[in-house]
């Protein structure tokens, strides 16, 4: 009788065991978590070293040197500039709280002279309509006028920026636009002819260096994707294993039906 | 008396011998699932610090070249004996990657990155059809510095080199991490793996090779 109930149990710990073993090396990806990447726009600042939370996150990131998108959990984190000689000894350059919502994209941005330094945080877009290009533009030049970003010959698609100023998005036509900055009055402070929007992404055309070598910067922020991974299977392949399993679970049940069999007829026996 | 040792033993050897076979099958599944664990943050971490290289090399150099993206026809895994071609995609009313209706085809998610630019483009592939392996079956057996090559229509080819292997949870893969934009230049091929599962007529996890451009 005890034996049989062994027998079970043993059965039922290995078939346990083995679940929670798959259980365990399954890769779990948070999806509590926040995507940052960092910006180093500061025209005269070193190669600097970026800690979030004490840890070194970033190593030797120079003027116009961009991180990708790296996860970071929700919440509020501590992240300071070092410049990147100092190993993180001494005083940071700056020294921020940020704070971060779950499922959301920024980009923090290193902006102004050095000794000026401060970090510009801006929520980043993550969608844009099919065939569809949306930009936004950023003014990170610390001695620069105001400006406005237009179509040479033509309307102003983002007017009055200053430093440091990161505008709202704009959907466009993807397509190449002959764009310029100018200043308020009209006098063109950077040709951009010829700048390509391709469909279906998001970007971030910045503004750095100072006023008298003033130049253009796109990053990337998003590109259309799925909404989940793709189905990459119909399940074809796997009759093997399942056979395999089906052939185990099989023969351990005939196992325990001979066990039963037995402890039936050694109690018979005794009775 | 005799008999019932006899039961015993037989008892014995056959919960044992299925157990081999039940576990002989999970193992499979186990480790068709992990091909290469790799802690989450490397790649992101490997990423940016190689992305600060480049800019470096651009600055010293003041201009790399890099060849021309292209607008991918053909794909060829020498490591796997891959050879298929590939036929680009979009998303569909479900804003859900289309993927081949057969298991000889690749599909090019379109709306994101071409290969060879600055971004990561994606190729998706059927691990198994209805009755069998698929193109991108052997997927899981590649290893890193093995190379891809994608061919355009005009003959135009680009070289990939395998950085590394990663399977998810289908729901848990970092989408911005395989579809998003990137410093780099990157081709990652996605199927699926672990095991299939009959109610929701999916496999249960997501295996995806992250490469570069060569």
């Amino acid at each position: 009788m005890n034996l049989k109930k062994v027998f079970i149990l043993l059965v039922t710990a290995v078939m346990l065991s083995s679940v929670f073993a798959i259980g365990a090396l399954a890769d779990n990806h948070d999806s509590s978590d926040a995507m940052v990447r960092i910006v180093h726009a500061s025209p005269d600042a070193p190669a600097v070293n970026v800690y979030v939370n004490g840890e070194a996150t970033v190593e030797g990131a120079a003027f116009k040197d961009a991180t990708d998108y790296m996860n970071l959990p929700a919440g509020e984190h501590d992240v300071a500039i070092y410049p990147a000689e100092a190993n993180g000894e001494g005083d940071p350059v700056i020294s921020q709280t940020l704070t971060i919502e779950a499922g959301e994209a920024y980009t923090v941005a290193a902006v102004g002279m050095l000794d000026n330094l401060s970090l510009k945080v801006a929520s980043d877009s993550m969608s844009v309509s099919e065939g569809m290009s949306k930009v936004r533009v950023g003014h990170l030049s610390p001695d620069a006028p105001m400006v406005d970003v237009g179509v040479i010959d033509g309307d102003a698609l983002f007017s009055g920026a200053s430093f440091p100023a990161i505008t709202d998005y704009q959907e466009l036509e993807a397509g190449t636009y002959d764009l310029e900055v100018r200043t308020e009055d009209g006098t063109q402070v950077l040709d951009l002819s010829g700048t390509t929007l391709e469909e279906n992404t998001v970007y971030s055309v910045f503004a750095v260096n100072t006023a008298d070598s003033l130049e253009a910067w796109v990053l990337t922020d998003y590109t259309m994707m799925p909404s989940e991974m793709p189905q990459t299977g119909m399940g074809g392949a796997q009759s093997d294993m399942n056979n395999m399993f089906m052939i185990g679970l099989g023969t351990v049940l005939a196992g325990i039906v001979v066990a039963g069999i037995a402890i039936n007829r050694k109690n018979s026996y005794q009775a | 008396m005799k008999t019932n040792r006899i039961l015993f033993i037989l008892a014995i050897l056959l919960i044992s011998g299925g157990s081999t076979f039940i576990f002989a099958s999970m193992d499979e599944s186990a480790t068709n699932s992990t091909p290469y664990v790799k802690p989450a943050d490397d790649l992101t971490f490997h990423k940016q610090l190689t992305s600060f290289d480049q800019t470096e090399a651009i600055n010293e150099e003041n201009k790399q070249v890099y060849p021309e993206p292209i607008t991918p026809t053909h794909i060829e895994i020498p490591a796997i004996g891959v050879d298929a071609s590939i036929n680009a995609t979009g998303l569909d009313d479900n804003n859900e990657m289309i993927v081949p209706d057969n298991g000889e085809d690749v599909a090019w998610f379109e709306p994101g990155s071409q290969p060879g630019s600055t971004g990561n483009a994606v190729l998706a592939g059927h691990v198994d059809d209805y009755t069998g392996p698929a193109v991108f079956f052997d997927l899981e057996d590649l290893n890193p510095g093995d190379e891809i090559i994608i061919t355009d229509k005009k003959g135009e080819s680009l070289t990939f080199v395998v950085d590394q292997l990663k399977s998810y949870p289908k729901d848990k893969a970092p989408l911005r991490q395989v579809f998003g934009p990137t410093n780099e230049r990157s081709l990652n091929l996605v199927t699926c793996t672990g095991l299939y599962n009959q109610s929701i007529e999916e496999h249960e996890e997501r295996l995806v090779v992250y490469t570069t451009l060569k």
